[in-house]
């Protein structure tokens, strides 16, 4: 009952924080706060029970099982790790949010969004997770398409539209996976033998819907348009959570399913993370826009992520979920110090910004310690993440890797360039005249929480592995 | 024919045909008249359900099954909704009575017609849908309902001739008018085509499949929006049933030469609904082009009528579109009433205005744009199926794609509602708005559940498809 109260409870509250605005405006942000603090208690009771591999807290509904259409649940350490990354951002989102405009709305597409998002990680059924998968949309369209910023309707319908359009060929994948394997389910699917060519349709039509969720280049154009006008909370949800799905439905769904389809298809993903992470690199360096540099370099990592993924090996795949809890980590860090600079200072750009750290000491010094844990400073989970990529990497493909670090000291180049511009240095002039001020308590919480996160697992990282090493293990077996 | 089952039609029939009668004598008021109705709807509603009992007669013109009974419940519950709706919004027309006694006998003609087992009995049921909408839709008698009317009596008589043409040569061939018969005596004679090509063009009109479609969009923006809703809800999602019977019971023999026809017919009527509704203006125009590529979905799962699940893809189809479709165009003709919002740009904020109106008007858009967990996306997944099933990919594809491209312009009513800021002030008719928004409530409720509890249909779909001999 604990993965489908996770599931239930989010989207139950959610009318409440609707209606019970116009009683208090501060209640609806009570209840997603107590709704954060629920998700959490319940994945860490998840996690302290858990018995160390496979799937576990099984729950299976019946609804209709001729044709394998039931709500199954159950969580493995990569479930579970996510599980526990929807949790925490589901807190520091709400604290974000703490003085947001009509709250009452705003806290109810939030809990709306938890609930399928819980459901997307810990369902076994193919089509349940495509459901969950899909309504996620609904509410981030909403969220973008209000609360964002100028040009906030084009790229709500640019994001809903686009990514709609990607999940048409996912959902064409999974009917054709049905009708050749006659089931929905994981366990039944996992290493299922296909008409090998059947089965590499079914991975390419599948990739495409993960691909531009992740995303990876040339897929991405929808990801920058929407960050750059979401409000920063939603960015970090955007950034940490709704990429993650498209990495995990790879991992889950592709990459576990259909271990030798994914080894024919090995050298393309390579291509692509080596392309995306090049490409996002570039166009970060170039970008003046610091949100949307932010949002290339979250395009950059997730490079890295489908690198991992791609070398099919268990110390790959064991980087790539590292390297995306990192990820959501730390982006989200950045993508919020980028949305009070330009709250503070009314600016995007980093050619008007200069000189930061002299007037908000505070906030940039965390903004520093962001970008130091992007760039793979030794001691965050940036270093742990980029590191095991790489090592997976060159242990697979060899020396044609040589590359990928390079693109991590250009993603090292466009950073430090930003910081030198916009954060140190004199201030500047039109900058004298404003009342640059710290923020109030509430919204340094979450950013120190991303800080504490990153660097305890950073310095710790075997507390994460430990968690779903066994899992990795047991499913690299069939690449063998 | 089950006897509690045309107990159910004859009650409706009869509450219809007496209620203005009754109005003329007693003056009723409006809440009497949805009170009337709603008894007929109810008691109606009991016989459907319990239909499987009881003795039969007319046997070889009607027959009762699971899928009868399961969409005429569904078609019951829309059409009393729509009544209670279409009550809410001409309650001060003087001939308001006469118009919900229309609907009921039409929802009577509906019944008969998904039960039809024989070409007599699909026509005259037909007819019995059709007649009463002829008058429905010059309800308004303004100018603009007055040209539809005309078109839609020339399209609809237009429509019948070509069925009646088709069943003639039928009859001509085999001395039969039940489809069990002509199953039985149906031998190669390329007539048999000829005659089929007649009866699917009728069924063509009737449920707005290109290239027979021109006249839906006119009709259903010309006339009262509780009306168009009747017309491309519930009669359209009748007609999709009784083509289904004809398709699979009375000519299945030639049935797969069909299929390719079928495919090219859904191809284009898909296409051009999609790119047509996406270049309008008016919301009711959207609805009604987004109306004829639901038709093309729905062909989709025709073409494919060589596997068992394209009757569960059909079946499913015409449920969801009987809740959805009615739906979108009460909750359009709810917020015309209230707010005079005709076009897209008096849809601005209306979000704002209206929350909960157009909260469950988003929910009706997202169902037919095929978003989980709404019964709109999981009647897709059977009918995109049925195609793949079938070795139709490439329609399959084509279908989910315009599927997706549809989305632009349902989600450009939702950025209207929600995302813009309200243009118009003051509503021009501040009423209670409980008596719309629970009829709306109860149809966006029952979507979610047909989205999520597929049993009824899919059993439905299975019994028949045994039946039919798969």
């Amino acid at each position: 009952m604990v993965l489908l109260s996770m599931i239930l409870i989010p989207v139950i509250v959610a009318p409440f924080a609707w209606f019970l605005e116009r009683v208090n405006r501060d209640i609806p942000k009570y209840l997603s706060l107590a709704v954060g603090i629920f998700l959490s208690i319940c994945t860490a009771y998840l996690i302290a029970k858990y018995p160390g591999n496979g799937f576990a807290f099984k729950e299976f509904y019946t609804i209709y099982p001729p044709f394998d259409f039931n709500l199954h649940l159950a969580v493995d350490g990569i479930s579970l790790l996510l599980l526990g990354v929807t949790a925490f951002l589901a807190i520091t989102v709400t604290l974000s949010s703490w003085h947001v405009e009509r709250p009452g709305a705003y806290f109810f597409l939030i809990l709306v969004f938890l609930g399928p998002m819980v459901g997307v990680f810990s369902s076994l059924n193919l089509l349940w997770f495509f459901i969950f998968w899909e309504f996620t949309l609904v509410p981030m369209f909403f969220h973008i398409g209000i609360w964002g910023a100028e040009n906030r309707i084009y790229a709500a319908m640019k994001f809903f539209i686009y990514t709609h359009l990607a999940s048409i060929f996912l959902l064409l994948g999974i009917i054709v996976l049905y009708l050749n394997a006659h089931t929905f389910e994981f366990e039944k699917l996992v290493g299922i033998n296909l008409d090998p060519g059947i089965a590499k349709l079914i991975w390419i039509l599948m990739f495409i819907g993960f691909a531009v969720k992740m995303p990876v280049v040339p897929f991405h154009t929808w990801l920058p348009d929407a960050h750059v006008q979401a409000p920063s909370p939603i960015s970090v949800f955007l950034a940490g959570l709704l990429l993650k799905m498209g990495a995990y439905g790879l991992l889950r769904w592709e990459i576990f399913v259909f271990p030798q389809v994914s080894k024919f298809f090995a050298p393309l993903m390579a291509t692509l993370a080596v392309l995306t992470i090049f490409y996002a690199g570039f166009r970060a360096l170039a970008e003046d826009h610091i949100k949307r540099m932010v949002a290339y370099s979250s395009i950059n990592h997730m490079g890295f992520v489908l690198l991992a993924l791609a070398s099919l090996t268990a110390a790959g795949i064991s980087a790539a979920v590292y390297e995306m809890l990192g990820h959501a980590l730390v982006i989200s860090l950045l993508f919020m110090v980028a949305g009070y600079i330009h709250h503070k200072t009314h600016t995007w750009y980093i050619s008007e910004l200069g000189g930061l750290m002299k007037r908000i000491p505070l906030l940039m010094t965390m903004f520093v310690i962001g970008v130091l844990a992007a760039v793979g400073l030794p001691g965050t989970a940036g270093f742990v993440g980029e590191f095991t990529v790489m090592l997976a990497a060159f242990d697979y493909w060899g020396w044609i890797m040589i590359i990928v670090p390079f693109a991590s000291a250009l993603s090292a180049g466009f950073f430090m360039w930003m910081l030198q511009r916009a954060v140190f240095g004199p201030l500047k002039e039109s900058l004298k005249e404003l009342k640059l001020t710290e923020l109030p308590l509430i919204e340094n919480i979450p950013l120190a929480m991303y800080i504490v996160a990153f660097i305890f697992v950073g310095l710790i990282p075997s507390v994460v592995f430990n968690l779903y090493n066994p899992v990795v293990n047991t499913f690299a077996q069939l690449f063998k | 024919m089950n006897i509690n089952f045309l107990t159910a039609v004859m009650l409706l029939t009869l509450t219809g045909a007496f209620l203005p009668v009754i109005n003329r004598l007693f003056r009723i008021s409006t809440l009497l008249g949805a009170v009337i109705s709603t008894f007929g709807y109810l008691l109606a509603l009991f016989f459907v359900l319990i239909s499987d009992q009881g003795r039969t007669i007319l046997n070889s013109f009607f027959t009762t099954d699971e899928v009868s009974r399961l969409i005429g419940v569904l078609i019951l519950v829309a059409s009393w909704m729509l009544m209670l709706v279409v009550y809410w919004i001409v309650q001060k027309d003087k001939f308001v009575n006469e118009l919900i006694g229309s609907v009921m006998i039409s929802t009577a003609g509906a019944l008969l017609l998904i039960c039809a087992n024989n070409f007599v009995s699909l026509t005259i049921a037909m007819e019995l849908m059709t007649m009463p909408t002829y008058l429905m839709v010059l309800f308004s008698f303004d100018e603009k309902s007055i040209e539809a009317g005309v078109k839609y009596f020339f399209n609809g008589a237009l429509a019948v001739g070509f069925i009646l043409f088709g069943v003639s040569i039928l009859y001509g061939l085999t001395g039969e008018f039940t489809f069990r018969a002509l199953v039985e005596n149906l031998f190669s004679d390329p007539l048999v085509a000829l005659a089929g090509i007649f009866i699917l063009a009728g069924f063509g009109f009737k449920i707005t499949a290109f290239p027979f479609h021109f006249w839906g969009p006119d009709v259903y923006d010309g006339t009262c929006p509780g009306v168009a809703a009747l017309l491309t809800g519930i009669s359209k999602s009748a007609a999709f049933i009784g083509l289904m019977r004809v398709v699979f019971e009375a000519i299945p023999v030639v049935a797969p030469h069909f299929s390719f026809i079928f495919a090219l017919i859904a191809a284009v009527t898909m296409t051009v609904g999609n790119l047509l509704a996406l270049a309008q203006k008016r919301v009711s125009r959207i609805l009604a082009y987004s109306s004829v590529a639901h038709a093309g979905y729905t062909l989709v799962a025709f073409a494919a009528l060589s596997v068992p699940v394209s009757i569960t893809g059909i079946l499913y189809h015409s449920a969801a579109y009987a809740f959805m479709k009615t739906a979108a165009f009460l909750s359009f003709a709810a917020l015309l009433y209230i707010w005079g919002a005709r076009t897209m740009d008096d849809y601005k904020g209306l979000g704002k205005r209206e929350p909960i109106l157009a909260a469950l008007f988003l929910i009706f858009l997202l169902s037919l744009a095929g978003v989980p967990p709404m019964a709109g996306f999981i009647s897709k997944v059977f009918v995109f199926t049925a195609a793949v099933d079938a070795g139709m990919t490439w329609l399959a594809l084509l279908g989910l794609l315009n599927s997706a491209f549809s989305v632009a312009y349902y989600i450009w009513i939702a950025k209207q509602m929600y995302l813009e800021e309200p243009t118009i002030e003051k509503p021009i008719n501040d009423t209670s708005r409980l008596w719309v928004v629970i009829p709306l409530a109860v149809m966006a409720v029952i979507l979610i559940v047909l989205g999520i509890y597929i049993n009824p249909v899919v059993d439905a779909s299975l019994h028949y498809a045994a039946k039919v001999g798969f």
